[in-house]
C-alpha cells in the first residue's frame, strides 16, 4: 500500500520537506476507508441504489402498480410483450397440437393466432396516468407479475420504501438511544442503573414476537411498522453510547467544560456525543440493513407494506410462491435486496475499520 | 457458585411474569376480538360466547384468572379452535419446532467454530478466504432468499431433496434444507466471531510461551486457545437463541413445517388471545432459560465473572 502512495506522488515521503498538518478523524478515517475496496463497492452501490431511488419517478420506467392482466407472467426481455404474448400463445397451441397428432394447425387454431397478431397491433388502453398507449408494445426488461405489472418498476418502487424503513427506523432507533444513552451514562447513578435495568428486562423479551403480534393487532400500515420496529432497536445503541460515554466522561477537556461552568446538558450534547460519533455512525450503517431485513420479513410472514405498495419483502414473498414457473420473480427481487445489504454490511465494516481509533494513522 | 446459580434461578420468575403481563395488556389494548366477524353476531350470542370465556369480567379479574391458570400449566381453551385446548397444540408443535431449532444451532455452532478455528490457523490462505466468503454471504442474505433459492435448486432443479414437510411424512431427509437454511445465518457469525478471537488469542503470552515449550498445534489449540477464544461465542449464543426463534417462524413457513412459528403468526392473525399467549411463553420460557443457562456456562468458563 505505501508503495504505491510514494509511486504516485511528486514529493518523496520519509524526507522533512511536508509542512506538518493535523488530520482529523474525518480526513483519517475517509483516507482509509478510500484504502478498503469492498466498502468503496459497498458505498459507490448505496449511491447508486439511492440516485435510483430518489429519481423512480423521472426514470422512464412503467408505474408499479399499473396491471396489465393479458401481460401476467411475462419473462424477462427486452422485446415488446406483444411478442412474447404471441410467441407463448403460439408455443401453447402448437403443444396443444402435436400432443392431438397433427403436425398442422387446424383453421380455427390459426385463425385465434392471426386475431392475436392483429390485436398486438392495434390495442390500445388507457393507463392510470391518463394517456392511451399501443399497450402491447410496452417492454418488460425484468418480466411481469401475477397482475401483469412491470417487475422492473415494482423492484425500484419497493426499494424505495425499504430503504426509507430501513433509513428511518435506524435514525430513530439511534437518536432514542444516543440521548439515552449518553444520559444514563454521564449522569449515572440511579438513573442509570434504572435505565439498564429497563434495557436488560428488555433484552429479555422476545421483542420479534412482540412486534409481529403488534402488526397483526393494530394492522399493517407503514407507520405502524415504523413504530414497532424503532421502539424495539435502540437498545443495543444505547448500551454502546452509554459504555463510551462512561469512559470519556472523565478526560480532561469534560473537567475543563465543567469548570468553566457548562450545564450538563452542554457536556453531554456539545463535548461528548461529538466525539462519540465514529461509534454512532458505524453503528446507523449496521443498523440499516437489519431493519431492511426485519421489514422484509414481516412482509414475508404478511406483516408487511400492504399492495399496491410494495417492498422488497413483498416481492420475495411474491416470488417464493410463483418461482416453480416463474424463477425471475424470485431471483431479481432477491438480487437486487441482497445486493443492497451486502453492501450496506460491507461499508459498515469498512467505516468501523477506518474510524477504529487505534489504527489512527496506521495505512 | 451455586448461590449465584440459585439466584438467578429465581430472577426467571419475575422475568417471565413481566413478559406475561405485558402480552396480556399488549394484546387486549387492540381494537377487535377475537370473535369480531363481518358478520354481526346476535347480542344474546355474543354474550354468552364472552361468558362462556369468561371475557365479560372486568379486565382485572380475567388477568388475574390467567396467571393463576398459567401458573397451574393450563393455557387455556383456544378461541379458534373448539376442538383442543392450547396445551394440545403447542405440545404438539413444540417438539418440532425444538428438533429444528437445536439442530440448527448444533450445527452453527460446531462449524462456525471449526471454520473460525482453521482461518485464524491458516490465515490469508483458501481455507480463510473461503469460510470468510461464506460467512459474509451468511450474513447478508436473509433467511427467506436462501431457503427458496436451496429448495430451487435441490428439491425442484435436481429433485434430490423432499420440497417441504416434516420427519413424518418425508424422513429425516426433510430436515436437510430447514436446517442448513436456518443455520447458515449463525454459522456466518460464530464464524466471524470465533475468527477474530482465535487470532487474539493466538497472538497472546500465554499461547508464545506454550509453543516456546514445543507443544503441538492441537494442543494448544484445544487446551489454551480454545477456552478463552470460546467466551465470545458463548455470549453470541443468547442473541442467536432469539434469533432462531424468530428464524424457524419464517422458515415454517416456507417449508410448511408443522412447527410452533405456525400457530404462532396464524393465532395473530385469527387474534386467539390464548393461543397468541400460549406461544408466547412457551418462546420466552426458552428463550430466559437458554440465557440462563449461557450466563452459567460462561462463568465457568471465565473464573474473572465475579457472583456479586
Amino acid at each position: 500500500m505505501t508503495d504505491t502512495k510514494t509511486n504516485n506522488s511528486k514529493v518523496v515521503l520519509n524526507e522533512f520537506n511536508q509542512a506538518v498538518k493535523g488530520v482529523s478523524l474525518w480526513q483519517d478515517a475517509w483516507r482509509r476507508l478510500k484504502k478498503n475496496r469492498m466498502a468503496m463497492f459497498g458505498l459507490w452501490t448505496i449511491i447508486f441504489y439511492s440516485l435510483i431511488s430518489l429519481s423512480a419517478p423521472l426514470l422512464p420506467i412503467h408505474s408499479y402498480k399499473q396491471q396489465v392482466l393479458e401481460h401476467q407472467f411475462l419473462k424477462p426481455s427486452l422485446r415488446p410483450a406483444g411478442e412474447l404474448m404471441f410467441e407463448r400463445q403460439d408455443y401453447l397451441i402448437r403443444a396443444l397440437a402435436a400432443k392431438e397428432g397433427r403436425s398442422e394447425l387446424n383453421a380455427a387454431e390459426t385463425d385465434r393466432l392471426a386475431e392475436l397478431k392483429a390485436s398486438i397491433d392495434t390495442e390500445t388502453k388507457v393507463l392510470l396516468t391518463g394517456e392511451e398507449v399501443l399497450v402491447h408494445y410496452r417492454v418488460y426488461p425484468l418480466g411481469t407479475d401475477s397482475l401483469g405489472r412491470d417487475l422492473l418498476a415494482r423492484i425500484i418502487y419497493g426499494g424505495q420504501v425499504s430503504i426509507l424503513i430501513g433509513l428511518l427506523g435506524a435514525v430513530t432507533a439511534v437518536l432514542i438511544g444516543v440521548v439515552l444513552g449518553s444520559l444514563s451514562g454521564y449522569i449515572g447513578g440511579t438513573f442509570d442503573s434504572l435505565m439498564m435495568r429497563f434495557v436488560d428486562i428488555m433484552y429479555s423479551l422476545p421483542y420479534m414476537l412482540l412486534v409481529i403480534i403488534f402488526m397483526a393487532v393494530f394492522g399493517r400500515a407503514i407507520q405502524n411498522l415504523f413504530f414497532a420496529l424503532a421502539i424495539v432497536s435502540w437498545l443495543t445503541v444505547a448500551r454502546v453510547v452509554r459504555g463510551q460515554i462512561i469512559s470519556l466522561k472523565n478526560s480532561e477537556y469534560v473537567e475543563a467544560a465543567k469548570s468553566s461552568g457548562a450545564g450538563t446538558g452542554r457536556i453531554v450534547f456539545r463535548h461528548l456525543i461529538p466525539n462519540t460519533a465514529g461509534v454512532i455512525i458505524v453503528y446507523t450503517t449496521l443498523l440499516i440493513p437489519s431493519f431492511i431485513m426485519l421489514e422484509a420479513f414481516l412482509s414475508f410472514l404478511g406483516l408487511g407494506v400492504q399492495a399496491p405498495f410494495a417492498s422488497w419483502g413483498v416481492l420475495i414473498q411474491d416470488g417464493v410462491y410463483a418461482m416453480t414457473t416463474y424463477p425471475w420473480l424470485l431471483l431479481f427481487p432477491a438480487g437486487a435486496m441482497t445486493l443492497f445489504l451486502f453492501s450496506m454490511n460491507f461499508l459498515g465494516d469498512g467505516l468501523r475499520d477506518a474510524m477504529d481509533p487505534q489504527s489512527k494513522n496506521k495505512l | 457458585m451455586s448461590k449465584y446459580i440459585l439466584r438467578r434461578a429465581l430472577g426467571l420468575i419475575p422475568t417471565m411474569f413481566i413478559i406475561v403481563t405485558i402480552c396480556f395488556f399488549f394484546i387486549r389494548l387492540a381494537p377487535g376480538g377475537p370473535f369480531s366477524r363481518e358478520k354481526k353476531i346476535p347480542p344474546q350470542i355474543m354474550k354468552n360466547i364472552e361468558a362462556k370465556y369468561h371475557l365479560d369480567e372486568p379486565l382485572a379479574v380475567q388477568y388475574i384468572r390467567y396467571l393463576g391458570d398459567v401458573v397451574r400449566g393450563d393455557l387455556g381453551p383456544s378461541y379458534k379452535y373448539k376442538d383442543y385446548d392450547v396445551n394440545f397444540y403447542i405440545g404438539r408443535s413444540l417438539p418440532v419446532s425444538l428438533i429444528l431449532g437445536s439442530l440448527s444451532l448444533l450445527i452453527a455452532v460446531l462449524f462456525g467454530m471449526i471454520a473460525g478455528m482453521l482461518s485464524s490457523l491458516r490465515q490469508n490462505t483458501w481455507i480463510d478466504y473461503l469460510s470468510m466468503s461464506v460467512a459474509v454471504v451468511g450474513i447478508s442474505v436473509p433467511l427467506f432468499v436462501i431457503g427458496p433459492v436451496l429448495m430451487y435448486i435441490f428439491a425442484m432443479k435436481l429433485n434430490i431433496l423432499p420440497v417441504a414437510g416434516w420427519i413424518d411424512e418425508k424422513g429425516f431427509k426433510a430436515l436437510i434444507i430447514p436446517v442448513v437454511t436456518l443455520s447458515l445465518p449463525y454459522f456466518a457469525t460464530i464464524a466471524r466471531l470465533s475468527r477474530a478471537s482465535f487470532l487474539e488469542s493466538l497472538r497472546s503470552d500465554y499461547v508464545r510461551t506454550a509453543k516456546a515449550k514445543g507443544l503441538k498445534t492441537s494442543v494448544i489449540m484445544f487446551k489454551h486457545v480454545l477456552k478463552g477464544a470460546s467466551l465470545p461465542v458463548v455470549s453470541y449464543l443468547g442473541p442467536a437463541f432469539s434469533g432462531i426463534i424468530t428464524g424457524s417462524i419464517v422458515i415454517e413457513q416456507i417449508f410448511r413445517i408443522p412447527g410452533l412459528g405456525r400457530h404462532f403468526v396464524q393465532s395473530a392473525f385469527n387474534r386467539d388471545y390464548t393461543m397468541i399467549m400460549g406461544t408466547v411463553i412457551v418462546y420466552s420460557l426458552i428463550l430466559v432459560i437458554m440465557n440462563f443457562i449461557v450466563d452459567v456456562v460462561y462463568g465457568y468458563l471465565d473464573p474473572r465473572i465475579s457472583y456479586k
